[in-house]
């Protein structure tokens, strides 16, 4: 190839010499990439091998691996990772294009501005922060313990209510995201053509037959891309919110892959079989990105990357 | 559109909508009145009020003497000034290196990103590597580890190639170098992109708090967040205030956790309420156009 068209390699040549201060700027970005991804990647064959932190590691084979999949924990922990994935990225799913609506449906727009200035902020407080409101909010005798007991209703201690705690991670996920998450869909209303609005207005269309034929319509896009991306994380279930909202009463309920990664991994030293739990999941998981920006490209035109 | 009577729909709307925007703004509120209020009132305090009981910055006063949270505070300000300020040199830079046409290996770089991106090597990895680079307990771990997010850089070519080329090229004729067109053709024309994504990278480093927990282990070193968990999530009172700090204390019968809590969740939301007219006056505006999930 390069000698039948040298022509090519010259140029080639050429423009790597001008351009050598590209590949310079460039090349803090490489380097940090090989050191602090590429060399944990070499590092997860330790999945297949014994740990030693001194003396070299030895071979285990697919000891971790069956040790993982003989686990009656792994099933339990897999299934949380699902539920808790589907409470938040399919059921708390429709409230982000209906708060859209609503809020492009207010007239006043002083109390509009209002409403969405107010509802990004959580979405840039950390979980720390987070949990730290929602555990004295959710305390026997926090705020909504009290507003249960204007209705007679006897309080519940949430934070370690085993039949409550997946509810909390579903709305404390929704109250973080509720105005963030919909802006994708609030801009989308407002690019919708007014002349549209006008004509369904000549027509007699009510707001709610706007909403229907117009609206929405435009919505679907936007919905499809979104749906599918989040498709992407279900093997996440989301590590920083659990980690902050668990604690021993509830764990069994709400302990997903990555905290239990952690907690063997960090907590317990066993460094293979959290590595061999890894992988499984990174394996999977990329399988997963990989399907849904292939899905996206092909419905939507708009891929994950 | 013609502009409607305010009928009762309407009525009905704002009322859900600022019912919804109350169970967002309240808590915080409550959290700040209470960090303000008097110690003796704060415990009967009820999770709806949004006035002080009483007015007091005793909670403060104890949070700015203690000999721990000081520290951390500096800690989480130094880790996030110097981290987002290597995220966004990284960015930039490579940005501006991926999108100049015509270069060579390009894809062959950009898949090699992706692959970084999509592929997590996982916990148990990082935390070996960090430890082979004999980074466990120093503040560059958490700094350097989280150098350039792929996504943000992703954003911030879309930023760039928002700027007209011809722009460049007119540069380039004029003998312009490749670093001297980053500073001062790319970084003004691109400013409020670049605005974004320090934004953006500042929120993360100022909220980081899981990797700072298992790479600084002296507490001489950590994040105010790992503190804000031990004190805040996890209920550790003794560690943090220490005996020996509130015996200093005359009025230490009169502490009241709550309040205390509250008075360091406020302290650990500070910047960010700082950075939000930054956040409502970029991204709102400049990203969406683009419609790009963060």
């Amino acid at each position: 190839m390069q000698r039948t068209n040298p022509s090519r390699l010259q140029t080639g040549l050429r423009r790597l010499r001008l351009d050598w201060v590209l590949y310079a700027l460039l090349l803090p970005t490489l380097v940090y990439f090989i050191i602090f991804r590429v060399i944990p990647i070499w590092n997860m064959r330790l999945a297949f091998y014994n740990f030693s932190g001194r003396s070299a590691w030895t071979w285990a084979g697919l000891k971790y691996f069956e040790m993982m999949f003989g686990s009656p924990l792994m099933k339990e922990i897999l299934l949380n990772t699902l539920i808790i994935s589907l409470m938040k990225y399919v059921l708390l799913f429709p409230f982000f294009p209906l708060f859209a609506i609503l809020l492009s449906e207010m007239r006043l727009n002083r109390l509009r501005k209002f409403t969405q200035v107010v509802s990004y902020l959580p979405h840039f407080l950390s979980w720390v922060v987070i949990a730290g409101i929602w555990i004295s909010f959710l305390s026997k005798t926090g705020a909504v313990n009290q507003i249960r007991g204007l209705f007679g209703l006897t309080p519940i201690d949430y934070m370690t209510d085993k039949g409550s705690i997946r509810w909390v991670l579903f709305f404390s996920e929704g109250w973080r995201s509720l105005g963030w998450d919909s802006i994708i869909y609030f801009t989308t209303i407002l690019s919708i053509s007014p002349s549209l609005y006008e004509a369904a207005d000549i027509d007699g269309a009510s707001r709610f037959q706007m909403v229907r034929y117009i609206v929405l319509p435009a919505l679907v896009t936007p919905m499809v891309t979104m749906f599918i991306l989040n498709l992407g994380f279900f093997l996440n279930a989301g590590f920083d919110q659990v980690l902050n909202f668990t604690n021993a009463a509830v764990n069994s309920s709400i302990e997903i892959l990555d905290t239990y990664i952690y907690s063997i991994g960090i907590g317990q030293g066993q460094y293979s079989l959290a590595t061999a739990v890894g992988l499984v999941k990174g394996v999977f998981g990329v399988m997963l990105v990989l399907l849904t920006h292939v899905t996206s490209k092909r419905l939507t035109g708009t891929g994950v990357w | 559109m013609k502009r409607r009577r305010f009928t009762l729909s309407q009525l009905l709307l704002s009322l859900v909508m600022i019912l919804l925007a109350l169970t967002m703004v309240i808590p915080l509120l409550n959290i700040l009145a209470k960090s303000f209020s008097d110690p003796a009132l704060s415990p009967s305090m009820s999770g709806l009020q949004v006035i002080p009981a009483g007015f007091s910055t005793v909670n403060y006063d104890i949070v700015f003497s203690n000999k721990v949270i000081l520290p951390t505070l500096w800690n989480s300000v130094f880790i996030t000034v110097v981290g987002t300020a290597i995220n966004i040199l990284l960015t930039t830079t490579a940005a501006y290196v991926l999108i100049q046409p015509g270069l060579m290996f390009k894809k062959i770089i950009m898949t090699f990103l992706i692959v970084m991106m999509l592929f997590d090597p996982g916990l148990v990895p990082e935390y070996l590597l960090v430890k082979q680079l004999g980074l466990i307990g120093s503040q560059w771990s958490v700094i350097l580890v989280t150098s350039v997010n792929v996504y943000y850089l992703i954003i911030m070519m879309r930023y760039f190639q928002a700027v007209p080329t011809d722009i460049y090229e007119a540069a380039r004729i004029d003998g312009a170098g490749h670093v001297r067109m980053i500073f001062s053709m790319v970084f003004p024309l691109a400013k409020s992109g670049i605005a974004t994504i320090t934004m953006f990278y500042a929120v993360v480093r100022w909220n980081e708090y899981f990797k700072a927990s298992i790479y600084l282990t002296e507490k001489a070193k950590t994040t105010l967040q790992v503190i804000l968990r031990q004190f805040v999530v996890l209920g550790d009172t003794v560690s943090l205030i220490g005996a020996q700090n509130i015996m200093d204390y005359n009025e230490l019968a009169r502490i009241d956790y709550g309040a205390l809590k509250a008075a360091t969740i406020v302290i650990a939301i500070v910047p960010i309420l700082l950075l939000y007219p930054v956040v409502l006056k970029f991204y709102t505006r400049d990203v969406m156009a683009g419609s790009v999930k963060e």
